[in-house]
């Protein structure tokens, strides 16, 4: 779990483009939105882009959504429940 | 005081069909053009409901009896055969002789083409599909229309995403008041197309469904094609010709959000200044407004806000207003001008056009459109709203003469 | 008759150095590969680090060019109005290829969003706040003297101070070159760009692009050059042209002697040659005839680098010599004539003249 939070930081650095961020840099977690990483609703539109690509995981409904991307640790905990890759 | 610009001819096509009648009918007997699209070949098909157009492009291309190898994309197509009323309804000499402008709008062009040839087009060698390279421009169906109907107009095309052809009328009112030209053709078209459909699908802001605007329980827009003009001259202008005025395009405003690339300020500020700075122009109170034609996307972040500036706005007496998106889809270029165009024949007719699918308001507030067709209401003033990505605002107002 | 738009501060970000502080035009840059890209700078003077991060290099440009001539001016914009023959196009690519090869699904809404012809317009409104008139427009080679047609109607409406942040702006992209290499837009030999016009005998031009902004305004503040009138013309023959020329000239109290520089779009393609030479032609030897698109690449606003340098010429009262084409070089420049063709026909003029 802890290597693929890892992997799943990276990812997420990449899909965002957090220039100049390392995996270390983020905290399992602190929150995605607002005060944490500071991201923004289409940043949250690109890691459903990431969940479904990557995982096969589709999320229609918004509310699910905001509460997958809540951190690090609910996508990770999230994705194992439900990938389909 | 300034010469009055009025609006002497106009010309659509819509999922509501070709022409202003058929357009008004349809409304009246509550006929949505919303389906599952048999044109638009996508994966989402079955998917989503859109407002696509019933004629087939070769259909269109009989109805303008164009070559067999013409290289018009749908997107011309529409903007050619919704021009055709205007054309029919006007010596055409008139718009050749005399100082003319054509201000087109568009947001992709004849991607509807392109996107089926893009392979094609970036791999090496050549063939046939050579002839719709040039498609993709948002002015090619510009100077379609001006090569088709033989005019020699000043062109101009603009693209400001969904208020792009209410922002062409402005223009157009503004070239003529200074002297620029006599006349202008305004408006838009926009043909529906993969890239649209799920550029707009990934920002998840695309119903399946028929869309609600207004409503608690809305989830997004449905996309819609069409084409839509207006042709604009001065009161004396068209007092000279002898023409039937429909109406005076009494005020106008484009004001910005400035608040994010693509959703609007939560409290509609841009929408309340540019419906307020409109009337202004217009010498307008609110209370002199008979029917606003909302932009009414049924999106989560528009509706909310064009809710709450136009309960801030007219403040307890709200006017009658609706969104007729649900009828036509969001037709993005031409929607400024197509419901231009339902909001002078509403004023014409004295009727109010329902806001179908409306059953609750949303939580935030207590706001409900006009469900039903009202009629014999005497209405001598609209508003019609047109709002955009990039925080792009045009409201239009619309006077009775 | 419209009044001059005085112009209050000029910005270009090109395949030159002709941003920032060090000196303009030096070292000249040049290119054999038939296209021309800008020369990168920092973009993140003007762009957040949130924002940058997934901006692409046009909505960069674009919005820096912008915001520096802002600053150059010391102004805040009454109105952003602005043309693009192609928008962000490497945005509508990337979106275009990922649907096509991930048959419509899972798709960036970045790319969509960005790919719409007025992100640019939007960013500029969002970053100085601006509420005012707000227009895009996309009128293939026209799109910038329509944003500047659109300027002077905003100006003649004007009864208090106004100063409009207006623009044009253009990528190149591999694809894009690749696309309108099949209708003959670019030289089939390879050449140095720089020698562009030397190639004037066969058929084609180079790519380019860039981004020009410009404060206008009706206070002349200290401005040094300013445009005293503006035509477009939709695919023009010679005598249609000459016409306009003329018209122009007369318009504005002036006969062909009285133009000191006639900037040329010459770009070097022999199809286009004749219509350029019947301008130019017009004005004999008393005026000293320039050039622009070897050093910029041609491309729907390329006229953005052409009034970019046109102003650049009557402010410092001095014409680069990598520019001039023909005649004597004038002592005092007070008229500079614009004249542009573009790749698909059409044409502009545009009349400056010095504020002394």
């Amino acid at each position: 779990m802890e290597d693929f939070k890892v992997t799943l930081k990276q990812q997420i650095i990449d899909s965002l483009n957090l220039q100049g961020m390392k995996p270390a840099d983020i905290d399992d977690n602190a929150p995605l939105f607002g005060e944490g990483l500071g991201l923004d609703s289409i940043d949250s539109l690109e890691l459903m882009v990431l969940l479904e690509r990557n995982y096969g995981i589709k999320i229609e409904d918004a509310r699910e959504g905001r509460k997958v991307l809540t951190s690090v640790q609910s996508m990770a905990d999230y994705i194992e429940q439900h990938r389909k890759i | 005081m300034a010469e009055k610009i009025v609006v002497s001819s106009v010309g659509l096509v819509t999922a509501l069909g070709l022409g202003i009648e058929a357009n008004m009918q349809a409304m009246r007997q509550l006929r949505s053009g919303l389906r599952h699209p048999v044109h638009l070949q996508t994966i989402h098909a079955g998917e989503f409901v859109m407002g696509e157009v019933e004629y087939s492009n070769r259909q269109m291309a009989e109805l303008l009896q164009l070559p067999a190898d013409h290289n018009y994309s749908r997107t011309a197509l529409l903007a050619l055969v919704a021009m055709q009323e205007i054309i029919n309804s006007f010596d055409i000499e008139l718009l050749r002789k005399e100082p003319l402008a054509l201000i087109n709008a568009g947001t992709v062009g004849g991607m509807c083409t392109v996107e089926d040839l893009y392979p094609d087009f970036i791999a090496p060698g050549t063939g046939d599909y050579i002839r719709y390279i040039d498609s993709l421009d948002c002015a090619e169906s510009t100077e379609d229309i001006a090569a088709y109907y033989k005019l020699k107009p000043l062109m101009a095309t603009i693209s400001t995403a969904c208020s792009s052809s209410a922002n062409a009328l402005m223009l157009g009112a503004r070239m003529i008041k200074q002297g620029l030209v006599k006349r202008a053709i305004c408006g838009g078209c926009d043909a529906l197309s993969r890239f649209t459909l799920n550029g707009f699908n990934s920002l998840k802001n695309v119903a399946k469904e028929p869309c609600k605007p207004f409503d608690r329980d809305r989830v997004g827009l449905n996309l819609g094609e069409g084409a839509a003009y207006l042709l604009l001259e001065t009161e004396a202008s068209a007092k000279e010709r002898g023409a039937r005025i429909l109406a005076e395009l009494s005020g106008y405003c484009n004001s910005n959000d400035a608040y994010h690339p693509t959703a609007p300020s939560p409290y509609g500020e841009g929408a309340y200044n540019t419906m307020q700075q409109a009337m202004k122009m217009a010498g307008l109170q609110p209370g002199d407004i008979g029917y606003i034609n909302a932009h009414g996307t049924a999106t989560i972040n528009n509706d909310i806000a064009e809710g709450t500036a136009i309960s801030r706005l007219f403040d307890g007496k709200i006017p009658y207003f609706s969104s007729t998106k649900p009828f036509t889809g969001h037709t993005l270029a031409a929607a400024g001008a197509i419901e231009a165009i339902f909001s002078i024949a509403a004023m014409r007719e004295g009727i109010v056009l329902p806001n179908m699918n409306f059953d609750t308001p949303m939580e935030e507030l207590p706001l409900a459109p006009n469900t039903q067709l009202v009629e014999h209401v005497d209405i001598q003033h609209v508003l019609s709203n047109s709002f955009g990505f990039g925080g792009n605002n045009v409201s239009l107002a619309f006077s009775a003469l | 008759m419209s009044k001059a738009m005085y112009i209050k501060a000029a910005s270009c970000i090109s395949p030159q150095h002709s941003y920032g502080e060090g000196p303009m035009l030096e070292p000249l840059m040049s290119s054999d590969t038939g296209m021309l890209h800008v020369v990168e700078q920092d973009y993140r003077k003007y762009i957040s680090p949130v924002a940058i991060r997934r901006m692409s290099r046009l909505l960069k440009m674009s919005i820096t060019a912008g915001m520096q001539c802002l600053a150059d001016a010391g102004v805040q914009p009454d109105a952003i109005i602005t043309g693009t023959g192609r928008g962000s196009v490497s945005d509508m690519e990337h979106f275009l290829s990922d649907m096509i090869t991930l048959k419509e699904e899972a798709l960036n809404p970045t790319y969509f969003i960005q790919s719409t012809y007025n992100s640019v317009n939007g960013w500029l409104a969002l970053q100085t706040k601006c509420t005012k008139y707000n227009e895009t427009f996309v009128h293939r080679g026209l799109s910038f003297e329509l944003a500047l047609l659109d300027a002077q109607l905003t100006l003649n409406e004007a009864n208090d101070t106004q100063n409009i942040l207006a623009g044009g702006f253009d990528e190149m992209t591999d694809y894009y070159h690749v696309v309108k290499g099949k209708i003959g837009y670019w030289k089939k030999e390879q050449i140095d760009s720089l020698e562009l016009l030397q190639h004037g005998n066969t058929d084609g031009t180079i790519g380019g692009e860039g981004a020009s902004f410009f404060v206008l305004s009706n206070d002349k503040g200290n401005a040094r050059a300013a445009i005293a009138a503006l035509k477009v013309l939709h695919k023009p023959g010679v005598a249609e042209m000459q016409n306009a020329i003329n018209e122009m000239l007369e318009q504005n109290g002036l006969v062909a002697n009285d133009i000191d520089v006639v900037l040329s779009g010459m770009n070097g393609d022999a199809k286009q040659k004749k219509l350029f030479e019947a301008g130019t032609g017009m004005f004999g030897d008393g005026a000293t005839v320039c050039a622009y698109k070897h050093l910029c690449g041609d491309f729907d606003t390329a006229s953005g680098f052409g009034l970019w340098l046109a102003n650049k010429i009557v402010s410092e009262q001095n014409i680069p010599t990598v520019t001039i084409q023909s005649g004597v070089r004038s002592d005092a420049i007070d008229k500079l004539l614009m004249v542009n063709h573009t790749i698909t026909g059409d044409a502009s003029l545009i009349l400056l003249n010095s504020c002394k």
